[in-house]
């Protein structure tokens, strides 16, 4: 076989394999989009939650995964769009569309005037230095009246979709938090396959090669900061939009710890599997920990332990492994 | 004619230790020249000074006409001066391809993009794919390239340098680890190189310099020793009595006792 013919087979496998995602892509968006329909109005208010969290899971793999900068910051930009979000909806409007975009922008600019600072360090300096922001901005919320202080912020009213009544069943909400999630899962899966994703794979993978190879890593890993940030603010804003009422609790150490173990159990560079981890993480922490006792936080780590041993490259890993079996088999 | 890369009083000290010691060199364009030199001789030190790796203690880098000692690394490669490392050094988590697109991206100005996928963006995937194809690894494209053996991680590292379309490509000990029949088949990859492409070869193997270079300079306790032709170098008494060991090591340390 020439090597032309054999770059053709190699391409041949690819459209099947992009059809069989396809329809599995639709086949999830479908049961997730029916969920309102056979559930119950407690599920789908979880489910929403998830979904609101796994966009912020999403700006932490896009980090982490894709970028290789492990971080415990991202829950401070998910705050600054879930405050921004929620000052809105009671000052201004309670439009959803207006809500989330003033929240992408807070969580862009809170992360351009932070992350200059941090995008000069790698590795474990890079992660002290997210978490120093994540405890800051975690303060600032703590004690800022304005913003509620450590009361959080009540009172939002409910979000309303281009001029429309008030959204007040738990469906309505979830299928705007769906969609919103959808279209940003989707931005963030585009970034991945762009030019630009592969220019941070190459900084992950070897920035000493990137730098003779002529480029300025500072640059882009400032720029995914910023995306990142954006991708958080855009989950708070969806967090707001649902839970219409903001603490100090939800941009702390606690939440950005999660974000990253989700990432981590779901196998971190992969999209799906981290989202797939957020939605084992709040499982456990908010509807198993009391079938256990209170004790979700050890059934977490217990899970870590068991995928850092079982599953190094998280659930994703395990389905590619799967895959490759399969192919090795045919 | 003009050198392209000309090195006056180059100098890189760690500490006390001058590793590299006034070295003045020229490389003219076109020029297939190889830097030999027993171990400890500063030859990579040299490299890594030029390349724009290390900072230059003293002396001068000028490439193109122009002084670059005070470029960052990544300022030269855009000139054109592009290096390859010692232990092979390419993105491990990439597949091949992405290995060789990266380059390519960089040079057509598309690396920040991220409005279409990047198969999307044909003239570089194109180009890209040519220049695997030109180092043999034509069909591989899609394989992680933690899944190549060494030489052929070295035959994608020479597709990703030629993509960053360099004037001037410095390669670090290429041979270094090749079983007999990978050094053959990177030699010939070498010789394929298009003639008005600037080589500096750092090389262990003297086979593969005699084979390759238009001229040598040898490097000992980081001067140069001598520099020519390479009849005039295989017939130098110096170069035999460095290479045959009679020098004395103690010279290394040039700052005495601190």
């Amino acid at each position: 076989m020439s090597a032309a013919e054999r770059t053709q087979a190699v391409d041949g496998i690819r459209p099947r394999r992009t059809a069989g995602k396809a329809v599995v892509a639709v086949a999830v968006l479908l049961l997730l989009a029916a969920a309102p329909l056979v559930l119950g109005a407690y599920p789908v208010s979880t489910m929403t939650r998830i979904l609101a969290f796994a966009v912020l899971v999403l700006s932490v793999d896009l980090l982490t995964g894709v970028t290789g900068l492990p971080t415990l910051g991202q829950a401070a930009y998910f705050g600054a769009g879930a405050y921004t979000a929620a000052l809105v909806g009671i000052h201004l409007t309670s439009d959803a569309s207006v809500q989330l975009l003033a929240g992408l922008v807070a969580g862009l600019v809170t992360a351009a005037l932070t992350g200059w600072v941090a995008v000069r360090a790698r590795g474990v300096v890079f992660l002290m230095l997210t978490l120093a922001i994540g405890e800051s901005v975690h303060q600032v919320a703590d004690t800022w009246s304005v913003v509620g202080a450590s009361n959080g912020l009540a009172g939002m009213p409910p979000i309303t979709l281009f001029g429309g009544p008030p959204l007040l069943a738990a469906g309505f909400v979830y299928w705007w938090v769906l969609a919103a999630a959808v279209v940003v899962f989707a931005a963030v899966a585009l970034v991945v396959r762009s030019p630009y994703g592969r220019t941070l794979r190459g900084i992950r993978d070897n920035e000493a090669r990137m730098r003779a190879l002529g480029y300025r890593p500072a640059l882009a890993r400032y720029g995914v900061f910023c995306l990142a940030g954006a991708v958080a603010g855009t989950g708070g804003a969806l967090w707001a939009a649902h839970a219409r009422f903001v603490s100090p609790g939800d941009l702390g150490f606690e939440v950005a710890a999660l974000a990253l173990l989700s990432v981590v159990i779901g196998g971190a560079g992969s999209l799906w599997g981290p989202c797939l981890g957020a939605a084992l993480v709040l499982l456990v922490r908010d509807n198993l920990s009391a079938a256990v006792g209170g004790h979700g936080p050890l059934v977490l780590g217990l899970v870590f332990v068991a995928v850092v041993f079982l599953l190094p490259r998280g659930v994703a890993g395990l389905a590619a492994g799967i895959r490759r079996r399969k192919e090795g088999l045919s | 004619m003009t050198p392209l890369l000309e090195l006056r009083g180059l100098t890189r000290a760690y500490g006390s230790l001058t590793a590299v010691s006034g070295v003045d060199l020229s490389v003219l364009p076109g020029e297939r020249h190889a830097l030999i030199g027993p171990n400890g001789a500063g030859k990579s030190t040299l490299f890594a000074t030029v390349a724009g790796t290390l900072p230059a203690t003293a002396g001068t880098v000028l490439f193109d006409g122009a002084d670059v000692t005070a470029l960052p690394e990544a300022k030269r490669a855009r000139r054109g001066l592009l290096r390859t490392y010692q232990h092979s050094s390419v993105f491990l988590g990439c597949s091949v391809l992405d290995n060789v697109a990266l380059a390519v991206q960089r040079v057509h100005r598309v690396a920040h993009r991220f409005d279409r996928a990047a198969r999307r963006f044909r003239r570089t995937e194109a180009e890209a794919l040519r220049h695997l194809e030109s180092v043999g690894l034509a069909g591989r494209g899609a394989d992680p390239a933690a899944a190549l053996s060494h030489g052929e991680r070295r035959q994608l590292e020479v597709a990703m340098v030629l993509a960053a379309e360099p004037s001037l490509v410095m390669f670090d000990e290429p041979t270094a680890g090749m079983s007999a029949a990978e050094t053959e088949r990177f030699a010939a990859l070498v010789e394929r190189l298009p003639s008005e492409l600037t080589l500096l070869i750092v090389e262990h193997d003297l086979d593969v310099v005699f084979r390759l270079a238009d001229r040598v300079t040898v490097l000992h306790l980081g001067q140069v020793l001598a520099s020519g032709t390479a009849e005039q170098i295989r017939a130098d008494d110096a170069v035999r009595a460095a290479y045959l060991g009679s020098a004395r090591t103690d010279d290394l340390f040039t700052g005495g006792t601190p």
